[in-house]
């Protein structure tokens, strides 16, 4: 139990500058990957009017998601952002199932990869609202109610950076942690495999989801 | 100076500070959860038709309000089976800290998050045919009442893992206690305010469907208001343990330290409770009468502005504390 809380990592010294890789979660975000492109080829692959099962799945997936993207942003800008939430959702999602593979990890369970979707949805939330409002109508919402609020808007929009990537770090890393002494104080006896249900496929699923309603959330705010 | 076994003293702050985290933790969470339950039974008697998916929906909106409660059991666990290696009696400081602010600060999300999840079951009997909108909508409001009990994780999390065995212990043992209580304590009353606001949207998006554009927008912008007295606090706590603090015998100093942490912390909970009723009518007006959207964000945020100045006072009086004292 005592390696609680310590992360493999190589630190590489570059001109005085430390980098830090952390091995694991490098590896285990290209196995992500990995999955996500064979699980796009089986769907796309023998395509055609009569759909097989694979297909079903995949357009039903993506129908949905369109749909939940026009009724944030509206029709005319559908085309533009479903792709981007769509596949911010299916990363999400199998990082957080590939947990309950046995020797595997969820990427999702280090700061770095939350932080960096996180900081990937605020800026395309950001770049969208000064290109469909202009710059002047964008600089012009920080000053809202009033003047002296600036430095509070500023502060609050930053804060949505902490609290969309720390959500689904918190719940992630905290299922991993829960399961791990659990299974550790039972002896590995019956519980772990209703824990792994219960926080891998149940709470990954529906963090995974709330993560990307949010960023789709602060986009249509942006773009509104 | 006494002499001091400070490993031991490690260790029961370690032990103290997971009972106070995953104690007060427990709170909030299980009363919205009961919420959920509650008006999960009304809505299932108005409409039994539909029992299976107003189960489905407690259910996930349950899951969902847990998640405060899961932060302050990690919190804990860390503290009991972290190794803490050669700490120095800051550390205990630290520990006891982390443990305060998760504790406090899982309250407030944890009863707010359970509201919009007991409203979405409620409207689900009324709307069946809104069935996504309402699900969607719930999960997104109770997600952002729980930024709070965000802020307290990220605060203990620092508390836990950073190094201050360079700084004296004099002044810094009552910042690191007061930066625990700043964000702990405010946090309770953002995150019941926001749960506020978030039920009232689940309600309207099940009496008018078509309006969940404006609801939602309109829920978010309280929430991030109703939210601002919990940035105090974090604002407080990061200077508070960033800060480093000259070394003084006096305990004046140590004491102002606490206190800022504690006044910003006491100070921020009616505010944001305030805060959190004023976007509460506001939402639950707007789904009822859309032309008037415009009318009705403008008077929250005014309304929200002047509720607010007592976080701000107390703010003030913090900053005083810390740089002047």
């Amino acid at each position: 139990m005592g390696d609680l809380g310590r992360i493999h990592q190589l630190i590489i010294s570059v001109g005085g500058q430390k980098l830090t890789f952390n091995l694991e979660v490098i590896l285990m975000t290209w196995i992500v990957i990995a999955a996500l492109l064979v699980f796009g080829v089986i769907i796309s692959r023998k395509s055609g009017i009569l759909p097989h099962t694979m297909q079903v799945v995949g357009e039903l997936f993506v129908g949905q998601f369109y749909q939940l993207t026009e009724d944030a942003v509206g029709k005319e800008y559908v085309e533009k952002y479903a792709p981007l939430i769509c596949s911010v959702f299916m990363f999400v999602v199998f990082s957080n199932w590939l947990g309950i593979v046995p020797h595997l990890e969820e990427p999702t369970k280090d700061l770095n990869t939350p932080l960096s979707l996180g900081i990937m949805g605020f800026v395309i939330a950001h770049y969208a609202g000064i290109r469909s409002k202009g710059f002047k109508a964008y600089a012009k919402e920080y000053f809202q109610p009033v003047f002296f609020m600036m430095p509070l808007n500023v502060i609050g929009e930053v804060a949505k950076i902490i609290s969309i990537s720390f959500r689904l770090f918190g719940n992630i890393m905290g299922g991993s942690i829960i399961i791990l002494v659990i299974t550790h104080l039972c002896f590995s006896v019956l519980l772990p495999p209703f824990l792994l249900a219960f926080f891998g496929i149940f709470v990954g699923t529906v963090q995974a989801f709330v993560f990307t309603m949010l960023t789709l959330v602060y986009i249509s705010i942006q773009v509104k | 100076m006494m002499e001091f076994d400070a490993q031991a003293w490690v260790g029961a702050a370690a032990v103290v500070g997971a009972g106070i985290a995953i104690g007060f933790g427990a709170i909030g969470a299980a009363i919205g959860e009961g919420y959920t339950a509650a008006l999960a039974n009304l809505a299932v008697s108005r409409n039994p038709k539909i029992s299976g998916d107003i189960f489905k929906n407690m259910l996930v909106g349950q899951a969902v309000a847990e998640s405060s409660s899961i932060f302050a059991l990690v919190v804990a666990i860390l503290l009991l089976f972290m190794d803490m290696g050669n700490a120095t009696m800051l550390k205990a400081a630290a520990l006891l800290g982390a443990g305060l602010c998760m504790g406090f600060g899982a309250i407030g999300s944890g009863i707010g998050s359970g509201f919009p999840a007991a409203q979405a079951c409620l409207g689900l009997s009324r709307q069946p045919a809104a069935s996504a909108r309402l699900t969607t909508n719930m999960l997104i409001g109770s997600a952002v009442c729980q930024t709070p009990a965000i802020f307290s994780l990220v605060v203990a999390f620092i508390l836990l893992f950073m190094d201050f065995s360079a700084e004296p212990f004099n002044p810094t043992w009552a910042a690191l206690i007061g930066a625990g209580l700043s964000t702990g304590l405010a946090a309770i009353g953002s995150g019941y305010g926001g749960g506020m606001a978030a039920g009232s949207s689940c309600e309207g998006v099940a009496r008018q469907p078509e309006t969940i554009g404006n609801v939602t927008t309109i829920m978010l912008v309280g929430q991030a208001v109703a939210q601002t007295p919990a940035i105090f606090g974090l604002l407080v706590s990061f200077i508070l343990i960033f800060k480093v603090f000259p070394e003084t015998a006096q305990i004046q100093t140590a004491m102002a330290l606490l206190s800022a942490g504690l006044c910003t912390g006491f100070g921020g909970i009616g505010p944001g409770l305030g805060n959190g009723m004023a976007a509460e009518g506001a939402v639950r007006w707007v789904a009822r009468n859309l032309p008037s959207a415009a009318d009705l964000m403008r008077i929250m945020l005014v309304g929200q502005a002047v509720s607010q100045s007592t976080a701000i006072y107390a703010l003030v009086v913090s900053l005083v504390l810390i740089f002047v004292v």
